[in-house]
């Protein structure tokens, strides 16, 4: 008697505990999709976009030739 | 036991200042009747003192059975009791031999080595006769009090899970945090067999965590609900998170089509810095929107991944993800060991607990499947049904196990990103699941 009782609370406890879960994260799912619009539109990927170029440019290639060459020069030395 | 030792090294030094004549009343026990009193040298002669230390060694210990030993628990003498026979010798001995077989298994065939050989070194520990070393003033007694009993150590591990977790894949396909909740039907598809086998709704609710295949979640709602169970639970949560390998694949095979196990899915759009800033405050505020008592455990994963998507603070975020998170793991191991004792451990629960966890992990791991076949019927975009059994947590190891079966059903056909949405997922889901268990028993 007591056994059945028991057992229809956990279940209970199941669909409680279920809903509960996917509404946490549906309404995440949700925020996030809003949250990555907003971001879109006020700020369009610049910030990404922006360390990818320094790394590239003319600069770091200078750099790079400039560091092997004193390497190369110790080297000798 | 503190008596015993007492005692003996009084009678050491007795042994070296007298010679050895027959003399006083040399029967061990009655003559110390308080502690406190400064012990006077009595003469012992050589045998009484082979006697007296022969009672202490642990041959004696495990040999005699009726010798009146006590079990040790952390929260004091008040919750000790004398040993039977079985606690205080063939215990000790299974218990001992379980530990060489966890040893083995992290050591040979390296399953989550790194939380295995703490605990099983702490079972051993806890394990050794009159030393109490899982008593209230022994070192692993003392280490469960200061961080299990309070649920602080899987805290800071959540912490730093939190400062490693990228939530990268996540923010890039949302939808895929659906099956990282259908996972959870493990923990409450658990929870309805454990009680069906006897267990009461609150024990059932401490083991049927195990079925998130989260380790610190499941320490943490053990040492809330059911704290005697606390060591089968972890051990549990951990021998089968690291079995991922072994129990995931079949369930996937079995429910899936060669054809559905072959989909390709998008690569995932590229994610804005700022949404992966912003991912764990929202978290954060639906939680306590939602359900405050998750508080502790997402409130502790979102500082981790917010000090690591700052940017700013790294030296905290390398601390969390690097030392401190290695400091709470030996500790938080030796503490879950100290409920390795023989006394706690081989018990009747701990078979149902093994049964559970099994039933609840296999659940978890078809119910995500089976959400993302549901999905893949509805979604515009192919999903491969694999990445649902990513959903039960155990970062990244279920990810890393989709992606295998993945690529042995089509080469070249790389899930690992896509399941690793689910998968962080999961954790929050089962931190969700965790909450709505502890706000039932509140």
């Amino acid at each position: 008697m007591e056994d059945v009782n028991l057992i229809l609370e956990s279940v209970k406890f199941m669909v409680l505990g279920m809903a509960v879960v996917f509404s946490f994260l549906i309404i995440l799912i949700i925020v996030v999709n809003l949250q990555a619009k907003i971001i879109a539109k006020f700020f369009p990927e610049k910030a990404p976009a922006a360390p990818e170029k320094t790394a590239d440019t003319d600069e770091a290639h200078h750099v790079a030739a400039i560091i092997a060459a004193v390497t190369e020069f110790r080297k000798n030395k | 036991m503190k008596l015993i030792k007492h005692l003996l090294l009084t009678l050491l030094f007795a042994s070296f200042a007298l010679t050895s004549s027959v003399q006083a009343s040399g029967q061990v026990a009655p003559s110390a009747p308080t502690e406190e009193v400064k012990k006077e040298y009595e003469p012992k002669s050589i045998t009484q003192l082979m006697g007296s230390f022969w009672e202490t060694t642990g041959i004696n210990a495990i040999v005699d059975l009726n010798d009146g030993e006590r079990t040790s628990s952390p929260k004091g003498s008040n919750y000790e009791h004398e040993m039977n026979w079985f606690e205080s010798s063939l215990g000790r001995i299974i218990m001992i031999l379980i530990v060489f077989i966890l040893f083995y298994l992290a050591i040979a065939k390296k399953f989550e080595p790194l939380l295995l050989i703490p605990i099983a070194f702490g079972g051993l520990l806890a394990n050794i006769p009159l030393a109490g070393m899982g008593g209230e003033g022994g070192m692993l007694g003392i280490i469960y009090n200061m961080g299990i009993a309070n649920e602080f150590f899987p805290l800071l591990i959540f912490m730093g899970v939190g400062a490693m977790t990228d939530f990268g894949p996540l923010l890039a396909n949302p939808k895929t945090a659906i099956l990282g909740g259908a996972a959870q039907f493990g923990i409450f598809g658990a929870l309805v067999g454990a009680v069906a086998i006897g267990f009461s709704l609150q024990d059932a609710s401490a083991i049927s965590i195990i079925g998130g295949a989260d380790g610190p979640t499941s320490i943490f709602i053990a040492s809330r609900l059911a704290p005697e169970l606390l060591g089968a639970i972890a051990v549990a949560a951990y021998s089968y998170m690291a079995l991922v390998p072994v129990i995931q694949p079949p369930i996937m095979k079995l429910l899936t089509t060669e054809d559905e196990r072959k989909i390709v899915m998008k690569t995932g759009r590229k994610v804005h810095r700022l949404e992966k800033l912003f991912f764990p405050i929202v978290v954060l505020m639906l939680a306590i929107l939602v359900l405050p008592e998750s508080a502790p455990l997402i409130g502790a994963f979102t500082f981790g991944n917010f000090a690591k998507e700052s940017g700013v603070v790294d030296r905290l975020s390398n601390e969390m993800q690097n030392s401190l998170i290695n400091i709470v793991t030996i500790f938080l191991g030796l503490g879950v060991g100290s409920m390795l004792a023989a006394d706690k451990f081989l018990v009747l629960e701990t078979l149902g607990i093994m049964i559970i966890g099994l039933l609840a992990f296999s659940t978890g791991t078809a119910a995500g499947v089976l959400m993302a076949k549901l999905m893949n019927k509805f979604s515009k975009d192919p999903i491969n049904p694999l990445i649902g059994a990513a959903g039960v947590s155990a970062v990244p190891m279920s990810a890393r196990v989709v992606s295998k079966v993945g690529s042995e059903a089509k080469p070249g056909n790389i899930l690992l990103m896509h399941a690793m949405g689910p998968n962080v997922a999961g954790v929050i889901g089962s931190a969700v699941a965790a909450g709505v268990l502890l706000s039932i028993f509140k």
